[in-house]
């Protein structure tokens, strides 16, 4: 089991957990409230640096925030949004694209054109344009993601359907006098969880990226909520005199979505059937 | 390969050296050619520069700085001697309902035509064509007839008499009438003024270019032409003054201030901008029209510590109602000192003895830093027993009927700018019924506002405004914050008249 074909899989596993781990045990983890300022220790270096303290390991940002507390806190924001907008996404996308495949028609045609119009538009703007509307809030930050990733998992799911409906599998379900919700509950849909949690991992390391680009652009959670993005956006205007404000951030958003990635990828590699024959 | 010389021919060394003495002998000269403002032309990179040619079509300091070059007006605010001085105007009288002026005799347009009194109904009405494209117009939203008897003079006739009549009228600037009835629609394209230079032209997208009018009626400017080119992105301006492409620049980043001090071909002008911060109270909201609340509010912002931390020190926390350079300041009144156990107390007084929820509204980007300012606000606030929550809102939102305009929000950060007399202040926040931004209705106040607007003699009309003043901070009815500094960057051998309403105008340049 631990053979270099599932690498991938452990070493982005391996950092999916860390960043679970730290969400969960941030108030354990983290040697500092996030929010506390210390205007006089503001803009301190990390401490290896001149200037450093042992107090901030990792320096401290414009308003004197402790960087590290911060980084710590900020992953609770981009692992509740990646994992509930997946979840969420994933549920109204798989249930639309599913009844849309299978049903066909009249189903099929408003499921198809409402996605449409979602694709018509990029998907940022989709993000930002809801945002712009709902107002900033953790909650609201789910629901524009959610509304504008739910297409993907839609189409892919009615595609899947598509074809699977045409199998002998299914003929034989309805043979054996399957009603169609049973057969499509039972046979169809556990056939397209391959693709689902392939696009699904993709998706989530997508929807942190989105989330830091909300909260830079300023249309994410509220200001005192320590999230990478702000983070970045707030250091951004410090990068001659103190780049660790963005530095750090910036590791962490790339950590985290590389490891989500390989995670996704290594989840491929072994879903993928004509990859699996050839190995 | 093995006889293969080493080191430097004698040719070589003799170019090479040459090269080097030449460069060397030309290096001064070159640095001063490259790097420094002439008399020919000075090079302005703004961030808010004209967007069309109609000189009325905004109502903003920095561009009427710009127009100012070629139209002027009757009258301009002096910050040095702090009051109103004549410009086209030579002189003017406060009659209960009527201002009259008397007008310079013998200033030219330039297109030789005399300037009389007829110029300035003509302007007035262009300012009043809302329709036309002025934004101008509420300025005369009480005069009811200008009157010309001859040209040398000109009446304002108000529904009642109005003390502050000059502050509207500055920056009101006048047009030829004989160019209007020449030019029809096309009056704008070809702009005819009396001003200390001529309008050459204007590109779309902020490239304005103007050059010298050598029979100007007073002191001949002394630099030839004047090109602004509108750059607004701050890092872009700054990198044009560094390589000498521009001459001079507003808004120099207040965290490069101390690297380009040591500089040696740039000058940083630094003062006090006219633009005013504060947080607003809105007192058709609770805990709001409580007294106590509204002064535990004060005590538990740090405005000092925000402009030393946040602004780098560089900002002027304001000591009362006003900041120090505004007409009716008051330099006996104090601000509320920083004391979150005093502001505790005072909640726990109010019937708030577990703390109060509020909510503090920002447009974040609007004004410098306002995101970090906000911050460090909710947090000292906390700590004086406040529970804080941030909201920032996009500027139409905020600005329009859903938000401040329409009395909507409960708290907030804002600026004022161009507040040079603290009438404007007190009309527009504090008076019933001028807007609704604070909902603040107290017929006291009210007549202490309506008191010195007709009060003609300028030391009583300040005595009152103190009176305000004191009114004001007494009821805590906002929480005054700082003026933040204006910075501009210069080539060093371009000598400016430092101004704090954000006007650069090349009539205050000179080369040293």
């Amino acid at each position: 089991m631990f053979s270099l074909r599932f690498l991938k899989i452990w070493v982005g596993g391996a950092i999916l957990s860390l960043l679970v781990v730290c969400g969960v045990a941030a108030p354990l983890l983290a040697p500092r409230d996030p929010q506390a300022q210390t205007l006089e220790d503001r803009l301190r270096p990390p401490r290896w640096l001149e200037n450093g303290s042992p107090a901030y390991s990792l320096g401290t940002d414009n308003l004197g925030r402790d960087m590290l507390s911060r980084i710590i806190y900020g992953s609770r924001i981009s692992l509740m949004v990646g994992v509930a907008t997946v979840l969420f996404a994933g549920l109204v996308g798989c249930t639309l694209g599913a009844v849309a495949g299978y049903f066909g028609s009249t189903a099929d045609e408003i499921v198809s054109k409402i996605s449409e119009i979602f694709l018509a538009f990029p998907f940022l703007l989709i993000a930002i344009a809801i945002m712009a509307f709902l107002g900033q809030g953790v909650g609201n930050l789910i629901m524009a993601l959610m509304l504008s990733r739910w297409v993907q998992y839609c189409r892919v799911v009615r595609g899947e359907v598509l074809s699977l409906k045409e199998r002998d599998f299914v003929s034989a379900a309805k043979a054996l006098g399957g009603r169609d919700f049973y057969v499509l509950y039972r046979h169809v849909v556990p056939n397209t969880f391959a693709s689902v949690t392939v696009i699904a991992t993709f998706g989530m390391a997508i929807v942190i990226i989105t989330e830091a680009s909300l909260s830079f652009l300023g249309l994410g959670v509220p200001a005192h909520i320590p999230t990478w993005g702000s983070m970045l956006s707030e250091g951004r205007s410090y990068i001659n005199r103190a780049p660790w404000l963005t530095i750090f951030p910036g590791l962490a958003i790339f950590i985290t979505v590389f490891g989500i990635n390989l995670l996704g990828d290594g989840l491929r590699d072994i879903f993928d059937p004509k990859l699996r024959r050839q190995r | 390969m093995a006889n293969h010389k080493v080191g430097i021919s004698r040719r070589d060394f003799l170019y090479k050296s040459s090269a080097f003495a030449v460069a060397a002998a030309a290096w001064p000269g070159l640095l001063r050619n490259a790097h420094g403002a002439s008399r020919e032309r000075v090079t302005i990179f703004h961030s808010s520069v004209a967007d069309s040619v109609h000189p009325y079509n905004h109502s903003s300091s920095p561009i009427y700085g710009q127009w100012q070059h070629v139209i002027e007006p009757l009258i301009e605010y002096d910050f040095k001697r702090k009051d109103y001085v004549g410009v086209l105007a030579e002189s003017w009288q406060f009659q209960g309902n009527k201002w009259v002026f008397k007008l310079r005799k013998g200033i030219k347009f330039h297109d030789g035509t005399p300037f009389t009194s007829r110029d300035v109904p003509f302007s007035v009405e262009r300012m009043r064509d809302e329709k036309g494209g002025s934004l101008q117009a509420p300025n005369f939203k009480d005069v009811v007839e200008i009157q010309t008897p001859d040209d040398q003079t000109v009446i304002f006739v108000t529904k009642q008499p109005n003390a502050v009549f000059l502050d509207r009228l500055d920056n009101r600037l006048i047009v030829s009438k004989a160019a209007g009835d020449k030019y029809g629609d096309k009056i704008y394209e070809n702009l005819v003024g009396t001003g200390p230079y001529k309008f050459v032209s204007y590109q779309r997208g902020g490239h304005l270019v103007f050059t010298r009018n050598d029979d100007y009626w007073g002191a001949k400017a002394a630099i030839k032409e004047v090109v602004y080119k509108k750059v607004t992105e701050d890092a872009a301006r700054l990198a044009a003054l560094e390589s000498g492409q521009a001459d001079f620049i507003n808004n120099v980043p207040d965290h490069e201030v101390p690297r380009l001090r040591k500089h040696p071909r740039i000058r940083i002008d630094q003062l006090e901008g006219t633009r005013m911060f504060f947080l607003a109270i809105n007192f058709a909201f609770k805990p709001w029209d409580n007294r106590l609340v509204r002064q535990a509010a004060n005590y538990s912002v740090d405005a000092p510590a925000i402009v030393r931390n946040i602004f780098d020190g560089i900002g002027y926390p304001c000591n009362g109602p006003v900041g120090a350079n505004v007409l009716g300041a008051d330099p006996k009144l104090k601000r509320y000192p920083y004391d979150p156990q005093k502001a505790k107390q005072l909640l726990a007084q109010a019937g708030y003895p577990n703390g109060c929820d509020i909510q503090l509204y920002y447009s974040a980007g609007r004004y410098p830093k306002d995101r970090e300012v906000c911050q460090v606000v909710a947090a000292q606030m906390v700590k004086g027993g406040f529970r804080v929550e941030l909201i920032s809102q996009e500027w139409a939102l905020f600005w329009d009927k859903q938000g401040v305009n329409g009395g909507k929000l409960p708290f907030y950060y804002i600026g004022r700018g161009g507040l040079t007399d603290a009438d404007t202040l007190y009309d527009q926040y504090f008076r019933t019924g001028t807007t609704k931004r604070t909902n603040y209705s107290n017929p006291e106040l009210d007549k202490l506002v309506e008191e010195q607007q007709k009060t003609p003699d300028s030391k009583k009309r300040i005595a009152i405004l103190q009176q305000a003043g004191k009114y004001i901070m007494d009821e805590a009815l906002f929480i005054p914050l700082y003026n933040l500094a204006d910075i501009y960057g210069a080539a060093k051998n371009l000598e400016w008249k430092t101004r704090p309403d954000e006007r650069v105008m090349a009539r205050d340049m000179s080369i040293k």
